[in-house]
């Protein structure tokens, strides 16, 4: 080992050290198509971001000093795309073992390392809701994230702010889990049918209001050797969706169990859900309009288990139609890299406008996720998530060509490097096969260590 | 008296629409389209004449027969019906349920195993295919070495044999992987021991298969030509289903991927002397693009919508696959590899033109190049007279989503634009209101 | 008695001559009575700590602690001699921070009843046993205290095997008399999930790790307000599990976590800011990344000795050609069709080989940073701990932090800095001989002294 290399290791040691810096940037990006989403489409327009957020949208528009300007003429600019359903940048999916885990948090395991942050950027997405598995009734707390490639602490890709959310899973999933799982030293647990499922529920929601009440009486009480209750993180999360302060996402496909969670949750007067999958929510539309859920669903995949088998692919056109705040999400490395053409599907299932099909993957997501103050549309004030594409983005034939978050340009095809792992094994072949990630929908391994 | 009237208006019509949606072959026209056919180039304004299942007339100045069912498409576009060159279509209805699974019997060696026969002509996934202009795929067998024959079918038709496009068949071989299996999130098969011995193992396994094939087709043929004098031979189906894959009459189609088993699999065919082969997957064929062009071997290539096959591949890899080897000259048609979205064959075919393929050869690769692969280009693949009428009339650039295909016909049926789907959205977009008052409770005594 | 002090004559004789007695020393047979607890190394270089070497001298040690260390000491009437010859370094015995030497790995148990509910299983079966103490647990005749001792190692601070929360951790001496030394010193964890049941998982360990710790606390309040003052109150339950953190609550014992990426020890991080016990880390493989954080944080820690397998075509290829791929790295590659393969290769192993030099440059990538660090070789085969060291030193580690990391750092890691880690007038006698250049190929152990008593090694 010679000297030479020594010192280049180093140096690539210390710049690993180095804090990751481009944090927000400023750009102005110029001449190009802008679909703000929220007010339309501007023609030879203008979108100037400062310090990460967007200050200005127009025609003309100067860069101040030291403002780079990029020339996005005959180029359309988009809202930065953002997955309501994602499993990327994540070390672990489903803690299996348990039908409630409320207490589990994807914060703890999130993975800045991950490839896939990379790949969804190279479709235009910006910000991903990466989840916990739909191994349980009540699974962990999930995550929203900004794709700002390159950093290597999990904290610096937090979206900052964004709302707590939680995610559930009715159906055959759980009960598949715990219910009916073969022999192998371990028993079957509650629930193995969807009764099971709305009690595992309310025996939830009931034990955690419980445990509010019994806490509250704890602290309202003036009894110097009063004993503090159990201390239960599993109860407490509970607590905290009964309180609002946590959104529920679930996972879910039959009419019928869509419609005993919004029994449940009324019950227990929560009113922040949105619906995951939800293949079957266009049977009960009107249902979930007049409760205010909101769905998050698949462009097109059904058949794969029973309870899709019903389905249609027109699901998020009648969603739409009737009222429900809908998106469309990935659930999948694959599908995100090309959210802008499964939105589009809208349009061959369906009739949705184009400004209707774009909110699929921008204002209405955020809105899913309590993010839509900062993100989901081209506006003054929003955060400088952009995406550039070489044609209009709900053409099959338009290319994902530049990503900003932040204003940070974070993926440009023409620019990049192929190889863009952060980590590299030392020791893994050169050939490693791995097998491809497809459109068709594999049921999620449910992976208990 | 006009209530008795309007009934039976009604009653008629409603029988009539109840005769609509069936399929229906006849003598039809399609005027004023824009025809893409594919072999001849573009008619921007034309006509079509289907009689019976054929094309009888092609052309811009075309005489409609009398009683001709007019089609006027104007503002629209056909095309040929698109062929998805590799599937499970009809051959699993729930992939969950394995009840419902017929792709994959036991054991290693099952070539004598016929997809045909397990395609259920009723799989609801036909309707929501055909309804996006796939005509015609591939549904294969598999798992093991040689898990069957893969069948080509049109979709329409109420028995298998009806489904069956021409005779065409191909013979499926699971080519041995050098490397065990890997997922992106980790996990993968165990490597339970050294995995030079597996892989060597498999290979001298095929090679067995192959020795003793070649033996068996030989004493047969001997039997056939003159049983006279010769104790019968011993009743061994899988290797009598590898005799025409031996005599060159019945495609083989390897299933391969990695770089070093496409290699591995061309040197194997090169030295079993096969020329009626086809490659199928080939998700890294463009790394080996010169080679499969010297050997000369064509491909089914996808899915295009994909992820790389490697850590450090570009992330658009698989969507620029078929292109270099389509440019590096290998003969490439298109497969969605999918079982219920075979529907997405045609975005499919559009991503593949947008990433270096361009658009006149990816719609190639899903109509004449498959067509002439599987050897049935007499018949299908391009809009000429005196091919059936396999083809779809579509508001626009069948690629891109926002066109919606309107007629559709298959071996001449006209085939109504309908599949459940559908039927969920006209039910479901307005649905009636429902009951909204609660069933009372019956008293506890009841 | 002529023929005694002809003997004694005799022995003098031959060790005044240089004659190295270490070469074909005995060692001590336990049926042989021992004569005395005195020893003097004399014509040894002596390594007392990095930086402070005497390069021909004497160290005198009398029943198990050093007496004398100097370039000319007085020499006990009672003393047996070694006589270096000169080719004879001593250094302080060497100390693992983190290992399971000693510590048998318990029989597989196969007949174990099925668990009926494996969402809330006995903590024995989940891994949770922070009760156990690894004194309990040691066996001096294991073939490992001789395999670590033949290294050079003297001692260790061993931990239970186990799941996420194995036991105690405690130091021992390689000494095949008795090995216990001290009290419990650490709570040892790791993200090791449990098999098929609750927590299964990084998210779940760390949530139950919360869980435990925050009831724990309750429970020392409950605790404490009943040992103050019973009256109205319930009686509090037993807890084995939540009594073992007390002590880490109360600050008294560090949690000691074991991380094998830098996403644990974010993690790690996390679960300190949420709960605020004391920490340090072992492992840190791949840990290049949070190497600020550490250092901000001063938190003590002992680096793997672990070191990544070398990928296949790294083995074929000769060690100044690979050098040389190094500096073809060509950042401008594009692989746009099959002719690119080539170039696409090449580069592929420039990366991979900066990758396996990254992973070998950290120790010296700490010691630049001023982070003083131990050297632990938990989940290390025994017999890549020589060579391993070896890797990192051709990657930058100088022989003076490779020696620091096993004892001077080690011995401050493991708490026991004021007995242990140099060669130094009162501190116990665990020495390591060696001829040969520190930590190189040549190195060879040839004596050490656990307590001052030698075990010997014949070439």
């Amino acid at each position: 080992m010679n000297r030479n290399s020594r010192n280049i290791i180093l140096a690539i040691l210390l710049m690993a050290v180095a804090p990751h810096s481009s944090v927000a940037q400023d750009v102005l990006l110029k001449g190009g198509t802008v679909l703000t989403v929220s007010q339309g489409t501007l023609q030879n327009t203008d979108v100037l971001i400062e310090d990460g957020v967007i200050s200005s949208i127009g025609r003309g528009l100067r860069a101040p000093r030291g403002v780079e300007t990029v020339d996005v003429s005959g180029k359309f600019v988009m809202p930065g795309i953002i997955d309501a359903h994602s499993h990327i940048a994540l070390s672990s999916v489903n803690e299996g073992s348990s039908p409630v885990t409320a207490e589990v948090r994807m914060e703890d395991v999130t993975n800045p390392y991950h490839l896939g942050i990379y790949r969804a950027l190279a479709g235009g997405v910006t910000t991903s809701h990466i989840m916990h598995g739909s191994a349980n009734v009540i699974g962990g707390q999930n995550e929203t994230i900004k794709h700002r490639w390159g950093a290597t602490d999990p904290d610096a890709i937090r979206f900052e702010g964004a709302p707590r959310t939680i995610k559930f899973a009715l159906g055959e999933n759980p009960t598949r889990v715990h219910g009916r799982r073969g022999s192998g030293g371990t028993g079957a647990i509650v629930p193995a049918t969807r009764m099971g499922v709305e009690q595992v529920l309310r025996d939830a929601f009931e034990n955690g209001k419980r445990y509010m009440e019994d806490w509250d009486a704890f602290n309202a009480s003036t009894d110097p050797r009063a004993i503090p209750p159990v201390y239960n993180e599993r109860l407490e999360v509970m607590a905290d969706i009964l309180r609002g302060d946590v959104l529920v996402h679930c996972h879910s496909y039959r009419a019928d169990e869509i419609l005993m969670l919004t029994r449940v949750l009324k019950d227990y007067g929560v009113s922040k859900i949105t619906f995951q999958h939800a293949n079957e929510a266009f049977k009960v539309a009107p249902e979930l309009a007049e409760y205010g859920a909101m769905a998050s669903v698949f462009s097109d995949w059904w058949s794969y288990k029973f309870e899709v088998y019903y389905s249609t692919a027109f699901n998020a056109a009648i969603l739409t139609r009737n009222g429900v705040v809908t998106s469309i999400n990935s659930d999948s490395g694959e599908l995100n890299r090309h959210l802008y053409h499964e939105a589009a599907k809208s349009q061959r299932y369906g009739d949705l406008t184009d400004d209707e099909t774009l909110a699929l993957i921008t204002i209405n997501p955020a809105i899913q996720l309590g993010i839509q103050d900062r993100v989901g549309s081209l506006e003054v004030g929003k955060d400088g998530d952009v995406a550039v594409f070489s044609a209009h983005p709900l053409s099959v034939y338009a290319i994902a060509e530049m990503t900003y978050v932040d204003g940070v340009k974070y993926f440009d095809r023409n620019e990049d490097r192929d190889d863009m792992r952060m980590l590299v094994s030392p020791s893994a072949n050169l050939d490693t096969y791995i097998e491809q990630e497809t459109g068709r929908h594999d049921i999620h391994e449910v992976i208990i260590k | 008296m006009m209530n008795a009237l309007l009934l039976v208006v009604l009653a008629l019509l409603t029988a009539f629409q109840q005769q609509d949606e069936r399929p229906r072959q006849g003598t039809y026209a399609i005027t004023n389209a824009k025809i893409e056919t594919v072999a001849n180039g573009t008619i921007e304004r034309g006509t079509i004449v289907i009689e019976g299942d054929r094309i009888v007339a092609v052309g811009t100045n075309v005489t409609i027969p009398a009683g001709a069912e007019i089609i006027d498409a104007a503002g629209m576009e056909v095309y040929p019906g698109m062929i998805d060159s590799g599937t499970s279509l009809g051959l699993s209805e729930v992939g969950s349920v394995a009840e419902t699974n017929d792709t994959n019997e036991i054991g290693d060696i099952t070539p004598h195993m016929n997809a045909l026969t397990a395609v259920n002509p009723n799989a609801v996934a036909i309707p929501v295919t055909r309804t996006n202009g796939i005509t015609t795929v591939i549904a294969e067998p598999s798992g093991g070495l040689f898990p069957g024959s893969a069948a080509v079918i049109n979709l329409i038709g109420y028995t298998p044999e009806q489904m069956q496009a021409g005779s065409a068949r191909l013979m499926v071989l699971e080519f041995p992987r050098k490397q065990q299996r890997r997922f992106f999130f980790g996990g993968g098969d165990g490597e339970r021991d050294d995995p030079d011995k597996r892989y060597n193992d498999a290979m001298a396994k095929l090679d067995e298969i192959w020795e003793r094939a070649t033996v068996y087709d030989r004493i047969a043929a001997a039997w056939d030509k003159d049983p006279t004098g010769k104790d019968r031979p011993a009743y061994v189906p899988e290797m009598d289903a590898l005799r025409p894959v031996l005599a060159g009459d019945l495609t083989l189609m390897v299933k391969v991927d990695a770089a070093d088993d496409i290699e591995a699999a061309i040197e194997w065919v090169q030295k079993q002397e096969l020329s009626n082969v086809v490659f199928s997957g080939v998700s890294e064929g463009w790394r080996v693009a010169d080679k499969l062009a010297e050997a000369g071997i064509p491909v089914f290539a996808g899915p295009v919508l994909a992820t790389p096959t490697r850590a450090s591949d570009r992330y658009d890899r698989a969507y620029d696959n078929a292109a270099i080897m389509h440019n590096a000259g290998v003969s490439v048609a298109l497969r969605s590899g999918e079982t219920e979205n075979v529907r997405n064959l045609p975005f499919n075919a559009g991503f593949a033109a947008a990433y270096g393929m361009g658009r006149e050869a990816a719609l190639e690769a899903v109509t004449l190049a498959p067509a002439r692969m599987l050897g049935i280009d007499a018949d299908y693949g391009s809009i000429e007279v005196g091919k059936k009428a396999n083809l779809f009339v579509s508001t626009g650039d069948p690629f891109e989503t926002q066109s919606q295909i309107v007629t559709l016909f298959i071996d001449g049926f006209n085939v109504p634009i309908t599949n459940r789907h559908i039927e969920l959205y006209e039910e479901f977009l307005n649905r009636d209101a429902g009951r909204k008052q609660p069933v009372e409770v019956l008293p506890a005594d009841n | 008695m002529y023929i005694r002090t002809g003997s004694r004559v005799l022995a003098l004789l031959l060790a005044t001559l240089g004659l190295a007695q270490a070469a074909h020393a005995q060692n001590d047979s336990p049926d042989i009575p021992s004569v005395t607890g005195t020893w003097a190394l004399q014509n040894v270089r002596i390594v007392q700590a990095p930086g402070r070497v005497i390069d021909s001298g004497t160290v005198v040690l009398r029943n198990g602690v050093i007496t004398a260390v100097g370039r000319r000491v007085d020499i006990p009437y009672d003393a047996r001699i070694m006589d270096g010859g000169d080719s004879l370094t001593v250094v302080a015995g060497f100390i693992d921070a983190l290992s399971n030497v000693g510590v048998p790995e318990p029989a597989r148990q196969n007949n174990l009843p099925a668990i009926s509910d494996r969402s809330n299983p006995p903590n024995d079966r989940a891994g949770i046993q922070p009760e156990r103490d690894v004194r309990d647990m040691l066996d001096p005749t294991h073939d490992s205290v001789d395999a670590y001792r033949k290294l050079g190692f003297t001692a260790a601070q061993v931990v239970p095997h186990g799941g996420m929360l194995p036991g105690t951790g405690a130091v021992v001496l390689l000494d095949a008399s008795g090995m216990r030394y001290g009290d419990p010193t650490v709570q040892f964890m790791e993200f090791e999930g449990a098999r098929g049941m609750y927590p299964g998982t990084p998210m779940g360990i760390m949530a139950k790790m919360r869980q435990l710790y925050r009831e724990s606390e309750r429970r020392m309040r409950i605790e404490a307000l009943y040992a103050d003052n019973p009256a109205g109150l319930s009686r509090p339950v037993e807890d084995p599990v939540h009594d073992a953190f007390f002590p880490v609550i109360s600050g008294d014992r560090p949690l000691l976590i074991h991380t094998t990426d830098a996403l644990e020890v974010r993690r790690a991080y996390d679960m300190q800011a949420a709960l605020g016990f004391s920490m340090m880390l072992s492992g840190l493989s791949g840990g290049f990344d949070v190497m600020d954080a550490i250092k901000t944080a001063g938190t003590p820690v002992a680096l793997t000795l672990a070191v990544p397998e070398k990928a296949d075509w790294m083995e074929k290829v000769k060690d100044d050609s690979l050098a040389s791929i190094l500096e073809n790295y060509d950042p401008d590659v594009r692989t746009a069709t099959f002719r690119d393969t080539e170039a696409e290769r090449r580069n592929l192993e420039a990366l991979q080989l900066q990758s396996r030099q990254k992973f070998l440059a950290m120790p010296a990538g700490f010691a630049t940073a001023g982070i003083d660090f131990a050297f632990t070789s938990y989940g290390v085969k025994t017999k890549d701990i020589a060579a391993n060291i070896q890797a990192f030193m051709a990657e930058g580690l100088s022989s003076d932090d490779a020696l620091a990391a096993l004892t001077t750092h080690a011995a401050a890691f493991i708490g026991v800095s004021d007995v242990m880690g140099s060669i130094d007038t009162g501190k116990m006698a665990n020495l390591t001989l060696v001829t040969g250049d520190l930590f190189s190929k040549d190195m060879k152990v040839r004596t050490v002294f656990v307590d001052g008593r030698p075990t010997h090694y014949t070439p």
